[in-house]
């Protein structure tokens, strides 16, 4: 309400209804006949005495704009308003060029009942198709809005689904819609959220969303090719299916028309622009308002880039408890998410700002004053929203300034709208006007002498100042002290001046209430006074007021020293810790987990972030970084192949059968479980998809290289693994087959086969070339993958009936399976595992959470062991990952001696998923990854003392200690500033204080 | 010697296991033996077929006096008695020292290099009351509605849970079983884990009221399926935190006045609830108070003086930001999250780890209990270990699972340390219970030389048996 306040305290919102018509430029081009008489207003205008902003930096004081017919004609200080032009004096007001919003939300895109018709694409989330231009309709209430913010063209978005059909650039004036249209359908939208009214269950998580567009970008180009066999067989044989939205898409795939990414969040940035890349897109980006974290990413890009000013409002710190509940990650969004723009301006990074993504569009102008009064300047502001967003749209040549030719779209303010309380007055769109505001009708503001000649009246000084929209001040009663006044309002239309004030000092028990009525200087009213009397009163202003027209929008927060970080949360780190060239550890026990074995009084001695011996008496080279590691214990870092920490979704489950998603794929860097794991020793985990399906998606390696990027967490040449879920969790969903252990063994079997059918038509076609070619579909790609052993199985499951039947169907299929995971019985099934091949992936003791985990015992690891089988243990839990070396402990109490102990997380759980190549053990040429302890690693007394990853050291307690200080000062600074800034209901970081001096909210 | 299936397993980590290693392996572990040393233990002629199958056998009550010997007694209350003696008769500690009399007909047991502890104690399990965490109806511990003063947990112990034999495996042999859910959850019972029934079992039936405390940051809250009505009934509209406490202290006041009424022969019929308030109203039992967060505590703590009940602070996870005063006003804390994530992203890593050592080290009472449930309070030695790691003094970790847990919820009396007159519930381990490094060979409960089979052990020796089977076949 703060914002619609500022606009509509000035003034009255008027209906939209055109003041003068520009219609007459059009008619030539128009079909319709007209009906009655006809409109021919002149469209012949002069605004004259303004200052125009005639584009970002270039301005014109006391100057003249002539339109003529929706052009403008002429513009300059020196021109003079023609003879027959409408004059509009618009003296004290400017003038900027009407703005571009270059992702609007027109709303113009519901569904229909009863879901889209006609053969559009089996995915009712992929709306390709959709053309915002022969689907224009009128939703006037969101047009006018928009227009009164200053907006007179837009690219209108549509929204629904993930692919969401093409976007087109309007006007917003009050025309009928054939006269609207600028460029119609410029562009592809492009979303990663779903839209539940479309329906379908696939994909219903962010890696099925990015699988899923992957797959169209393929069958988008698969389809002209189809299309093109087709026509090359002269019709000789049946065409391929039709689908509209891959016929659509065919402009996007070959480059030709752009595609535009609503992103979220700096994940989804990333995520963006790494499949923009892949199927050589031109890409666009809706930003999500998070860019000032990767500000060095973006630097030197020049994609198109639309943010929000979607700025938060300060997390709850209204008590101590609720303080602690604030994380640093929130507080330091509400504090740098409105210098966002000029993080990016500063950058030089090329922007444009867009009203979308605002949960109402009022919060638009005192957000974007906000954002210039936190460092970005009114001209880039300005920039953002006229001529940046004009070129890429293709309009600059009409649209984007006020210069002779161009359109007639103007903004006309009472002030500096970037940097004042000012409002918009009136919206010209196409040399149409449209009143946005009026001018108060009084400026009730100074000093008056008020004086009443009866009984109990009030004689003494008023004094009224502030901002108009927001009128403070106070009385003093001759002879008392000033009363601050609790509420002073205004009646424009009718010039009634309402004011309020405790009556305690003039001796009276509750409010006094006073209506005015001013002329000029002069005010006759009367008193409403707590004893029920009415005394009247006349007054003289004095004094005018002195002072800015409006109140001057000044940063409101504190500065505050917040250094960048990756990632911008709690423990985020400046810059990767460097990797000295030669470390050596000395003195130490070292656990080398390799033929060495357990060392006493051992060197490890690291070159480039790689082992290159472990021994006695080991020299370092000068300049080597040299760690006493004298009583300290050395292992190499641990590993933990199975966590679902770090990804945007866990799950999957729209189909059965999803091998097609990538965990890979939705990794984040904001993981604070990342840094916890690293504390606790863990330098490598399996990310894994859910156990949803009987196959699930493909898992990824990451190394907790904590404060890179996702795609720096992946490790170089790791093995390709897929999950599969075996027993309860797969056959849970009551409407989905499969619901029994049989009916997971069947659909498994049955995509085998399809996979090999599928190879088996492409083989065909390589050979013939005949016929329409098939299409690659990555679901059957990555089956292929399994059965061929390049995609290794690590499957989900309890029961030892349900893994064996899969060991043994994969041994139909002539492969085997890489890893069971959890195994809560594989000790039943030890000596067949071991006669397979196959490794286990086991809890150290969890057990009988759920049925088919009842008959677990913490003697699991030690059988598989006895029987020869290559036994890790494995987490599946966030926090437990980041202790597993207690995990690996509790082997000890079923009698597994210690080395053999921590090999379930070190090197045999790396060769479990056949990365122990590069990790898992202290031997030469593998991956400086090392933990420091100050005991037994496998001691319940034992903590980690540093983590090191490829030789850099990404954990110390000593860089902890100082971590958590700098977290203590930055958390108590933010907090202040929102406590300085109004209590529990602070807005964005920087605006006004929310409901200060109104009578409601 | 006694027996375990604990042989260590050792082979070099970097070669990959042949089937000539598996078999040797297979060999050195200890199922036959470990057969044999309960057969003796038990010290029944059972065919051997019976014990092969059997997952833990109930031993009857002590009927001779045993004398352990030559190990250090970590008395926990009277320091460390090196190469002592302790004598356990009928049940009870009877003699410990250096050089005490052996009674006539004692059976003597030298454990020299031993180590002697008293049996954990865990403040808050519900072992007995759960036993497979998804499947509800294995699940008796969370009642229907707001306020159940009266169950109480004993009367639903299974002796034959799973969890209670892999409970006493970790050395842990007392455990307070706990209802849970709404806001008064019903009566903690002090169960021994022996004994053929839950009646044997039970040190203490009506041991302590819990109570959980409204949360002031959840949203307010609607009665559960146990509200008015009861499942599907109508709804009654969210309750505010103060609302909530509200009803909390309208309950106790009512509780009051029925006991008092009671007292004077006043009431016309029973209350079930009320009657099972009254122990905890005049102090006689703890009341046991579930809070997190520091308002929670703070108001907790308010509260509790209020109706002068003899409270005990249950989670604590905020309880550093209330030491002071829980020092002041003597109020012990029962830590039930050591082991675990912080809550915060910005709180230190080991959050949890440290909470015991700060609030220690400023001066507040605490025990550990055994973390998430019933399911693992087999735990616990590892929830008070951690705590070491990151700054309680050892011996302090102990008493957190020994003699403060005996303390806060009024068994000391019974257990929680080794003295004259106490319960001979005790370990013989080969160093600290608290730390995996070491083992726990032998427990007694109650002076009984309890079976130490358990189904994971039972599991262990039946799927040994299958690997040898197979590693014939292969080798024939």
């Amino acid at each position: 309400m703060r914002a619609l306040r500022s606009f509509l305290g000035l003034g009255v919102l008027l209906a939209s209804v055109p003041l003068s018509s520009g219609l007459q430029a059009q008619q030539s081009s128009r079909t319709e006949p007209v009906a009655g008489l006809r409109d021919n207003s002149s469209g012949f205008h002069a605004l004259t005495g303004a200052r125009v902003v005639t584009a970002p930096g270039q301005v014109l004081e006391n100057a003249t704009i002539v339109v003529r017919n929706g052009l403008i004609t002429a513009v300059g200080a020196n021109v003079s308003a023609p003879a027959g032009a409408r004059v509009w004096d618009l003296k004290g007001q400017t003038v900027y060029p009407g703005f571009i919003d270059a992702h609007a939300d027109l709303g113009m895109d519901a569904v229909p009942q009863g879901g889209d018709v006609g053969p559009t694409h089996w995915n009712p989330q992929v709306r390709a198709w959709f053309s915002t231009t022969s689907n224009l309709k009128d939703d006037s209430t969101r047009r006018v809005a928009l227009r009164s913010l200053g907006f007179g063209t837009v690219l209108a978005v549509p929204k629904q689904g993930i692919f969401r059909g093409k976007a087109s650039v309007l006007n917003l004036s009050d025309v009928g819609v054939r006269e609207r249209v600028l460029r119609p359908d410029l562009l592809q939208s492009v979303g990663f959220q779903r839209s539940f009214a479309l329906g379908g269950m696939y994909p219903n998580s962010a890696m099925g969303t990015v699988a899923l567009m992957k797959q169209t970008f393929m069958d988008a180009e698969w389809y002209i090719r189809a299309q093109a066999a087709y026509e090359a067989s002269g019709r000789s044989i049946l065409p391929p299916e039709t689908s509209e939205a891959l016929a659509a898409l065919a402009v996007n795939v070959q480059g030709r028309q752009p595609i535009l990414f609503q992103t979220d969040s700096e994940e989804e940035y990333l995520r963006a622009h790494k499949l923009a890349t892949e199927y050589k897109l031109t890409p666009w980006f809706r930003g999500s308002g998070q860019e000032y974290r990767l500000v060095d990413v973006l630097k030197g890009r020049t994609h198109p880039l639309i943010v929000p000013i979607n700025f938060p409002d300060a997390p709850d710190v209204s008590s101590p408890e609720a303080a602690l509940n604030a994380s640093l990650g929130q507080l330091r969004h509400w504090y740098l998410a409105p210098t966002n723009p000029a993080a990016l301006a500063n950058a030089g990074v090329p922007f444009a700002i867009t009203s979308d993504g605002l949960s109402t569009l009022t919060q638009f102008l005192p957000n974007l004053r906000l954002a210039v009064s936190r460092g970005l300047t009114a001209d880039k502001a300005l920039a953002a929203l006229t001529t940046v967003p004009a070129t890429w749209l293709g309009i600059e040549r009409t649209h984007g300034t006020i210069a002779v030719g161009k359109v007639a779209n103007l903004v006309v303010t009472d002030g500096n709208l970037f940097t004042e309380e000012s409002s918009v007055r009136d919206v010209w769109v196409q040399g149409t006007r449209y009143g946005v505001t009026r001018p108060p009708q009084i400026d009730p503001r100074g000093t008056w002498r008020i004086a009443s000649q009866e009984q109990g009246g009030i004689n003494g000084t008023l004094v009224l100042e502030g901002p108009l929209n927001r009128i403070r001040g106070s009385i003093e009663p001759d002879n008392r002290r000033a009363i601050p006044l609790t509420a002073a309002r205004v009646v424009a239309e009718t010039g009634r001046l309402e004011i309020t004030f405790p009556g305690e000092q003039l001796g009276l028990e509750g409010a006094v209430l006073i209506a005015g009525s001013v002329q000029g200087d002069e005010v006759f009213g009367w008193t409403s006074l707590p004893n029920g009397s009415d005394p009247s009163f006349r007054g003289t202003r004095t004094e005018a007021f002195e002072g800015a027209a409006r109140g001057t929008i000044a940063m409101k927060v504190p500065q505050i020293d917040l250094p960048w970080v990756r990632p911008m949360m709690e423990y985020g780190r400046a810059s990767l810790p460097e990797q000295p060239a030669v470390v050596l550890v000395r003195n130490a026990t070292v656990w080398s987990q390799g033929p060495q074995g357990r060392m006493e009084n051992a060197d490890l001695l690291v070159r480039a972030g790689k082992v290159v011996q472990v021994g006695t008496g080991l020299n370092a080279p000068s300049g080597a970084v040299v760690i006493d590691g004298t009583g300290k214990h050395v292992t190499p870092g641990l590993i933990d192949p199975h966590t679902h920490a770090g990804v945007s979704a866990v799950n999957e489950s729209g189909f059965a059968i999803v091998p097609e998603v990538q965990m890979g794929d939705v990794l984040t860097h904001n993981n604070i479980w990342m840094y916890r794991q690293l504390a606790g020793g863990l330098t490598t985990q399996m990310v894994k998809h859910g156990s949803a399906n009987p196959i699930g998606g493909e898992n990824v390696f990451v190394k907790n290289r904590w404060g890179s990027l996702p795609d720096d967490f992946k490790i170089e040449g790791a093995p390709r693994t897929v999950k599969f879920a075996l027993g309860e969790n797969p056959k849970r969903s009551p409407t989905r087959y499969p619901n029994t252990r049989m009916g997971v063994q069947e659909i498994i079997r049955d995509h085998f086969l399809a996979a090999r059918d599928y190879e088996k038509a492409w083989k065909a076609w390589e050979t013939n070339k005949t016929g329409i070619p098939p299409r690659k579909d990555l679901r059957m790609e990555a089956i292929l993958d399994i059965l061929n052993q390049k995609l290794l199985i690590s499957s989900h499951g309890y029961r030892a009936d349900e893994f064996l039947a899969l060991v043994r169907l994969a041994e139909e299929f002539g492969f085997k399976v890489q890893t069971l995971q959890h195994g809560v019985e594989a000790y039943k099934i030890a000596t067949e595992l071991k006669n397979s091949g196959i490794a286990a992936v086991v809890w150290s003791d969890w057990g009988a959470f759920k049925l088919e985990s009842y008959d677990a015992t913490s003697y699991n690891a030690r059988l598989l062991m006895e029987a020869g089988v290559v036994t890790s243990l494995h987490s599946d839990d966030a926090e437990i990952s980041t202790r597993m070396n207690w995990e690996a402990g509790k082997l000890l109490r079923s009698g597994v001696e210690e080395v053999m102990a921590l090999s379930t997380v070190t090197n045999q759980a790396a060769k479990a998923v056949a990365i122990d190549s590069k990790i898992g053990s202290l031997e030469a040429g593998k991956d400086a990854d090392f933990v420091i302890w100050n005991g037994n690693p496998l001691s319940q007394f034992t903590k980690a003392e540093q983590t090191w990853v490829d030789g850099r050291r990404y954990f110390s307690l000593d860089e902890d200690a100082k971590l958590r200080e700098e977290i203590t000062r930055q958390r108590a600074q933010i907090i202040q500033a929102i406590l300085a800034a109004g209590g529990p209901e602070t807005p964005a970081a920087g605006a006004p204080a929310r409901g200060r001096g109104q009578e409601n909210k | 010697m006694i027996m375990t299936p604990n042989q260590p397993l050792t082979m070099n980590p970097s070669e990959s296991m042949t089937s000539r290693q598996t078999t040797r392996l297979a060999r050195t572990s200890s199922v036959r033996v470990v057969a044999l040393a309960l057969a003796a233990s038990v010290g029944t002629l059972l065919a051997p077929d019976a014990i092969e199958a059997q997952v833990r056998m109930t031993v009857a009550p002590q009927e001779l006096p045993v004398v352990l010997r030559g190990a250090t007694i970590h008395t926990v209350t009277n320091g460390v008695i090196e190469n002592g003696m302790i004598v356990m008769d009928r049940g009870k500690i009877t003699a410990i020292g250096t050089n005490v009399e052996i009674p006539r007909g004692a059976k003597v047991v030298d454990v020299s290099g031993k180590h002697i502890y008293p049996g954990l104690i865990d403040a808050y399990s519900t072992v007995g009351i759960t036993e497979i965490g998804s499947v509800d109806v294995s699940n008796d511990i969370n009642e229907i509605g707001d306020f159940n003063p009266n169950v109480r947990a004993e009367v639903a112990v299974n002796a034959e849970s799973r969890h209670i034999g892999t409970t006493r495996s970790a050395g842990v042999l007392v455990a307070f079983s706990t209802p849970g859910g709404g806001v008064i959850s019903g009566l903690s019972s002090a169960m021994s884990l022996e004994g053929w029934t839950w009646e044997e079992m039970s040190m203490k039936g009506a041991a302590a009221m819990n109570v959980n405390w409204p949360d002031p940051i959840a949203r307010p809250r609607r009665f559960g399926p146990g509200g008015p009505g009861g499942r599907g009934g109508p709804q009654a509209p969210p309750k505010t935190y103060a609302e909530q406490v509200q009803e909390l202290k309208d309950f106790f006041a009512e509780a009051r006045a029925y006991r008092d009424a009671a007292a004077a022969g006043q009431t016309q019929s029973t209350d079930s609830r009320y009657a099972a308030m009254i122990p905890a109203l005049n102090g006689d039992i703890p009341v046991v108070v579930a809070a997190e967060g520091a308002a929670q505590i703070n108001d907790a703590i308010t509260w509790g003086k209020e109706e002068k009940l003899r409270l005990v602070i249950r989670g604590g996870r905020d309880a550093i930001h209330v030491a002071d005063r829980l020092k002041a006003e003597n109020i012990p804390v029962i830590l039930t999250s050591t082991m675990a994530a912080p809550n915060r992203d910005h709180e230190g890593y080991d959050g949890a780890y440290g909470s015991a050592a700060l609030l220690h080290k400023a001066g507040v009472k605490i025990a550990i209990s055994g973390g998430t449930g019933g399911l693992y309070s087999y735990r616990l030695p590892w929830e008070a270990g951690v705590a070491v790691a990151f700054g309680l003094p050892e011996e302090e970790a102990l008493k957190a699972v020994t003699i403060n847990a005996a303390q806060f919820m009024g068994i000391d009396d019974k257990v929680g340390s080794l003295e004259v007159g106490k319960e001979a519930t005790l370990l013989i381990t080969t160093g600290t219970p608290l730390d995996m490094t070491s083992n726990i060979e032998q427990s007694y409960i109650q002076g009984r030389e309890i079976d130490m089979n358990d189904i994971q052990k039972h599991f262990f020796k039946k799927y040994m048996e299958k690997i040898k089977q197979q590693a014939k076949k292969i080798a024939s």
